[in-house]
């Protein structure tokens, strides 16, 4: 189309002056102009078979996404894209199944092209086609020929020869590369809400894991996602074999079974103080404060213990600064004994003997000290007045929220933590997302927003 | 919400309710619902301040309203009028009352509003940014829906 161009550019001398310099530039240039993401382009008539409604692709695997699929044209087949993918243009909802689309007839072969919608065919000079400019942001330059005005509007006329060899080296590199890698994960997951537990990697392929997936969400709400994949996956390998010893069967029959199954994921000292090792641990974690005021959100504290653990932590870390800590669960039975948690003295590690009082029922702590912790019955799902965070501290509790409310809760956390604050999930979890979080180093858990 | 408020509200609706109507009254499980509340069809709303902001409605149909106002009043009434909109009033005033004075001998420091009473159909109640606690109440004239809002002041 290119060549035809120019060729027209130089016969062009002659013409005016045949016309005796009249200034209306002769129709020379008819293209077919279409809309794609609510702009209009055009392509030259010349290079078109036909204008068609495609209905029925035939889904390709492992094609490039903006291949659609292949298509019956009358007995031949041809391949279909989609314009607005390789562009990278917004798709507007289309309930039907007929899309609008353009068959192109190229040097090499017969392709088809999907659009918004097809506008109508215009003439105009090829005198008054402009080269495009390179600063062009929607798409790339080497997909123009030009952009021409008319009857007010602007076209930008794409070259179907280049549209059509992207296709050809988009192709050739598909065979080269296997297709697992052409999408990172984490970019799978997060743009897929509706995600359901399919395996991601070559591993899920054993038909018993997914049986496994879906009874942990049956008896216990629990939900194997990117956040817990890799402890899934490797859980699966021993449960395998402790099965096969005690010559059980290998699925989960019932709600004890998937407890057995979950035993090793949950983090230590789950449901208790923690141990002076574990307390050093995390107090190792924690950076330097940021501020007088250390806001602190734990989730998911059920009666207490995990709270004031942790307050015990920050408060040996930070004796200089006043600590917020928000404790909430949704169990209001676990929760409501919280504010005035009684324990055994032995019970009580070193770390949190300090605030500890005697009284005539049990130990306690000292109303300071609990003062610091506003235990709240709380959704983390629903709206929360929260400032911003220092820490969140959530440990096996986003397991067990089904994929989207994991999406959802992420990304709060992500709005809600300072720049420099620290997000603590459960020992056998890790971010959803892997590339908006990176591990804090020497920590097993800890998360900084990257 | 915090769990030490929940406690004086789950009470302070209980005895009054029973000591006014008395008859025996079925408290529901307490759940958490977030934002948007479709109100019954008439409500009573009682704004709190102090160390927190928030507030406490009241919700239950027409007939129940009317049933309540009936009993308390000792005489049965037949339409939303005056004097059951006022009785109606002073017993969400009497409920929240109870509440605060709870949680002030807990060291809680709450102020209330005078009663505000809506009456309609289709009606909604948003409050962005703050979840509520519904404390289901089962009447023998009804159920009433108490919607408690708070969040801590920041």
């Amino acid at each position: 189309m290119s060549s035809a161009a120019e060729s027209l550019v130089l016969d062009r001398p002659d013409q005016d002056q045949k016309e005796g310099g009249e200034r209306v530039n002769p129709v020379d240039f008819k293209m077919v102009t279409f809309s794609l993401g609510g702009k209009d382009y055009g392509i030259d008539i010349m290079t078109i078979k036909e204008i068609a409604k495609f209905s029925n692709f035939t889904y390709v695997p492992n094609s490039f996404p903006y291949v659609r699929g292949v298509y019956n044209l009358r007995g031949d087949i041809i391949s279909i894209l989609d314009l607005r993918i390789l562009f990278h243009l917004p798709v507007p909802p289309n309930d039907s199944d007929i899309e609008n689309g353009l068959i192109l007839r190229l040097e090499e072969n017969v392709i088809g092209i999907v659009v918004d919608s097809i506008d109508k065919v215009i003439g105009i000079s090829s005198r008054d086609i402009q080269p495009p400019h390179p600063i062009f942001g929607d798409i790339n330059i080497k997909y123009i020929s030009g952009v021409v005005e008319n009857s007010g509007r602007l076209y930008l006329i794409l070259n179907a020869e280049s549209i059509c060899s992207k296709e050809e080296t988009a192709r050739r590199s598909d065979a080269a590369v296997p297709a697992r890698t052409q999408l990172p994960a984490a970019e799978t997951y997060s743009s897929a809400p509706g995600y359901v537990e399919a395996p991601a990697g070559g591993g899920g392929a054993e038909p018993e894991m997914d049986f496994i997936r879906d009874t942990l969400k049956t008896f216990r709400g629990f939900y194997v996602t990117p956040l817990n994949d890799a402890w899934f996956s490797k859980r699966f390998g021993e449960w395998k074999d402790l099965r096969q010893r005690k010559s059980a069967e290998l699925q989960l029959k019932s709600a004890g079974d998937a407890d057995d199954y979950l035993e090793s994921f949950y983090s230590a000292d789950t449901g208790k103080f923690w141990s002076d090792n574990l307390a050093a641990q995390y107090l190792r974690i924690l950076g330097d404060a940021s501020g007088k005021i250390i806001n602190v959100w734990n989730i998911g504290c059920g009666k207490g213990y995990e709270a004031y653990s942790l307050a015990g932590v920050l408060s040996r870390k930070y004796p200089g600064s006043m600590i917020k800590l928000w404790a909430n669960d949704n169990d209001l039975i676990a929760i409501s004994t919280a504010p005035n948690l009684l324990f055994n003295d032995e019970d009580i590690p070193e770390y949190l003997s300090p605030y500890v009082v005697m009284g005539k029922n049990g130990s306690s702590f000292q109303t300071d000290f609990k003062n610091k912790i506003f235990f709240e019955y709380h959704d983390a799902l629903h709206p929360s007045s929260l400032p911003d965070l220092d820490f969140i501290f959530v440990r096996d509790v986003i397991s067990f929220l089904n994929h989207e409310n994991q999406v959802t809760i992420f990304s709060q956390f992500h709005e809600k933590l300072k720049p420099t604050g620290v997000l603590i999930l459960g020992d056998n979890e890790q971010p959803l997302d892997s590339s908006a979080w990176k591990l804090v180093p020497n920590s097993r858990s800890a998360y900084k927003k990257s | 919400m915090r769990v030490e408020y929940i406690n004086p509200f789950v009470e302070a609706s209980y005895n009054i309710l029973k000591e006014v109507l008395s008859s025996e009254v079925v408290r529901g499980e307490l759940y958490l619902k977030s934002s948007s509340t479709p109100v019954l069809g008439v409500a009573a709303l009682v704004g709190l301040a102090g160390d927190v902001e928030g507030r406490v409605l009241f919700d239950m149909t027409k007939a129940t309203a009317i049933g309540i106002a009936s009993i308390m009043n000792g005489e049965k009434l037949n339409a939303m009028d005056e004097l059951a909109k006022a009785t109606i009033q002073e017993l969400a005033n009497m409920i929240t009352a109870q509440a605060v004075t709870k949680l002030h001998d807990l060291g809680f420091k709450f102020d209330l509003t005078p009663p505000a009473l809506f009456t309609g159909e289709n009606m909604e109640v948003s409050s962005s940014q703050v979840e509520a606690l519904i404390v289901p109440m089962k009447l023998s004239c009804g159920k009433i829906e108490i919607n408690v809002a708070i969040r801590e002041r920041s």
